[in-house]
């Protein structure tokens, strides 16, 4: 036995060390992940990340700034265009924005305030195979803090996860470990969406409920960390089991992250 | 091979991936550096070297990218192995059959993930995820394995990865 031993010690010592990791990961299933050692790697990690980006950013600015000056004119008179209607929106939304005010205060309810917002670049995106994270450029010294809220033009990004004092690292909506309270914009109809790698479910939607392929995901507001109405998600798949109480509904991201360039970060 | 090589390894292997790659990401697809990363170090050092150096890159990606910490490590430690096993029978560094099991090895990994969500997770989109992320993953990364070798493949690099026990004939 000993000889035995001896001879597979290499062997012996990594099996054991397999038992330890597979111990870890099902430790992890029922407790949660763990965040062991995390700062310390983010700090390597997003350091190297700004020097490796840095000289691509610096070539892209030049790139637009000069090679591409074919197109501003056609551009410029697209985006006049496009400021026109979009002034004109923002006029009526703005006449809207106060009437909803004026009728909140004579129902007594509190006012809206919209949160200020912090303008960030993805300078790295991880794509583990069971997790979703992209890194951005800003950190504690521009004001982030942990489990603010991520944002895009399209709608949901994620939310911050871990911060340092330039970088932060941001779960995206399709991480399995991110949840957030939605409702179906067409009937109100309430779910938690939970990341899937590539797509998204709601969780726990009752064999009744009435949601359709289609249909629009938004923000609750619920969960307290993303402000109500924002655009998360398309439902893409409904299927109804006859011998289950839930329905599965999968869920399409409104953002698309393998072209995700900038997002805001909501202050709280 | 040598303490410094893995440190580096370890220092840069995310930050390369995470940034780097993104610029060579296809319709959101990128190759697995750290997978491909391994699988040489497997061929050109033995089981017992590659299984720790899968393990170590396995646990930095695992605490770098919010993962469950030692899932990777678990997964990366056993391609180590294999590919350690492999390479010391089997396979030439130069073998064009680096790239099939290269992308075997991404794929195994990448259904083991997606099963091990299932049983934890619930729901997980597998068969849609096999066709539009892990069949193309397993491709790519077995493209930048295989030009990965025919860059070690010059006798400098490999001169300065060798260790002297295990260097397989060119």
């Amino acid at each position: 036995m000993p000889e035995f031993i001896v001879k597979h010690k290499k062997f012996l010592i990594l099996f054991i060390l397999f038992l330890i990791l597979f111990w870890l990961i099902t430790y992890q299933v029922n407790a949660g992940r763990l965040t062991f050692m995390e700062k310390p790697v983010l700090a390597v990690s997003g350091f190297f990340e700004r020097v490796i980006t840095s000289p691509f950013r610096f070539l892209e600015s030049a790139a637009n700034g000069y090679v591409f000056l074919i197109h501003t004119e056609r551009e410029n008179g697209r985006l006049k265009e496009e400021s026109g209607q979009l002034k004109l929106e923002n006029s009526i939304t703005n006449e809207l924005l106060i009437e909803n005010e004026r009728l909140r205060e004579l129902l007594g309810f509190s006012k809206l305030h919209p949160p200020a917002s912090v303008m960030v670049q993805v300078i790295a995106k991880e794509s583990s195979p069971s997790s979703r994270t992209i890194t951005i450029n800003k950190g504690a010294d521009d004001g982030i803090q942990k489990d603010m809220a991520v944002i895009a033009p399209a709608g949901v990004v994620g939310r911050v996860h871990a911060v340092l004092s330039g970088t932060a690292k941001v779960i995206l909506l399709t991480d399995p470990g991110s949840t957030l309270a939605v409702r179906v914009q067409r009937n109100r109809e309430e779910g938690l969406l939970e990341g899937k790698i590539i797509t998204c479910a709601l969780k726990y939607v009752s064999y009744y409920a009435d949601i359709q392929e289609g249909d629009l995901l938004v923000t609750s507001g619920l969960d307290g960390i993303y402000p109500k109405g924002l655009p998360v998600a398309t439902v893409t798949k409904v299927t109804r089991h006859e011998a289950s109480a839930f329905q599965t509904v999968v869920a399409e991201p409104a953002v698309r992250f393998s072209r995700l360039e900038e997002a805001l970060v909501l202050r709280k | 091979m040598k303490p410094r090589i893995y440190l580096i390894i370890l220092l840069l292997i995310i930050p390369v991936q995470a940034s780097l790659f993104s610029a060579l990401s296809l319709g959101g697809i990128k190759p697995d550096l750290a997978l491909a990363v391994i699988y040489i170090i497997g061929l050109l050092t033995g089981p017992g070297e590659a299984a720790l150096a899968g393990i170590g890159i396995g646990l930095v990606q695992d605490i770098g990218s919010a993962s469950f910490i030692g899932l990777n490590g678990f997964t990366r430690g056993l391609i180590g192995l294999f590919a350690g096993l492999f390479g010391k029978r089997v396979l030439d560094i130069s073998s064009p059959s680096n790239f099939i099991l290269l992308a075997a090895f991404s794929l195994a990994e990448g259904l083991f993930n997606a099963l091990f969500m299932q049983a934890f997770y619930g729901y997980v989109p597998i068969f849609s995820m096999f066709f539009t992320n892990m069949l193309p993953q397993a491709l790519y990364t077995g493209v930048l394995g295989i030009l990965l070798l025919r860059f070690i493949s010059n006798r400098n690099v490999l001169s300065t990865l060798r260790r002297h026990a295990f260097q397989k004939e060119l």
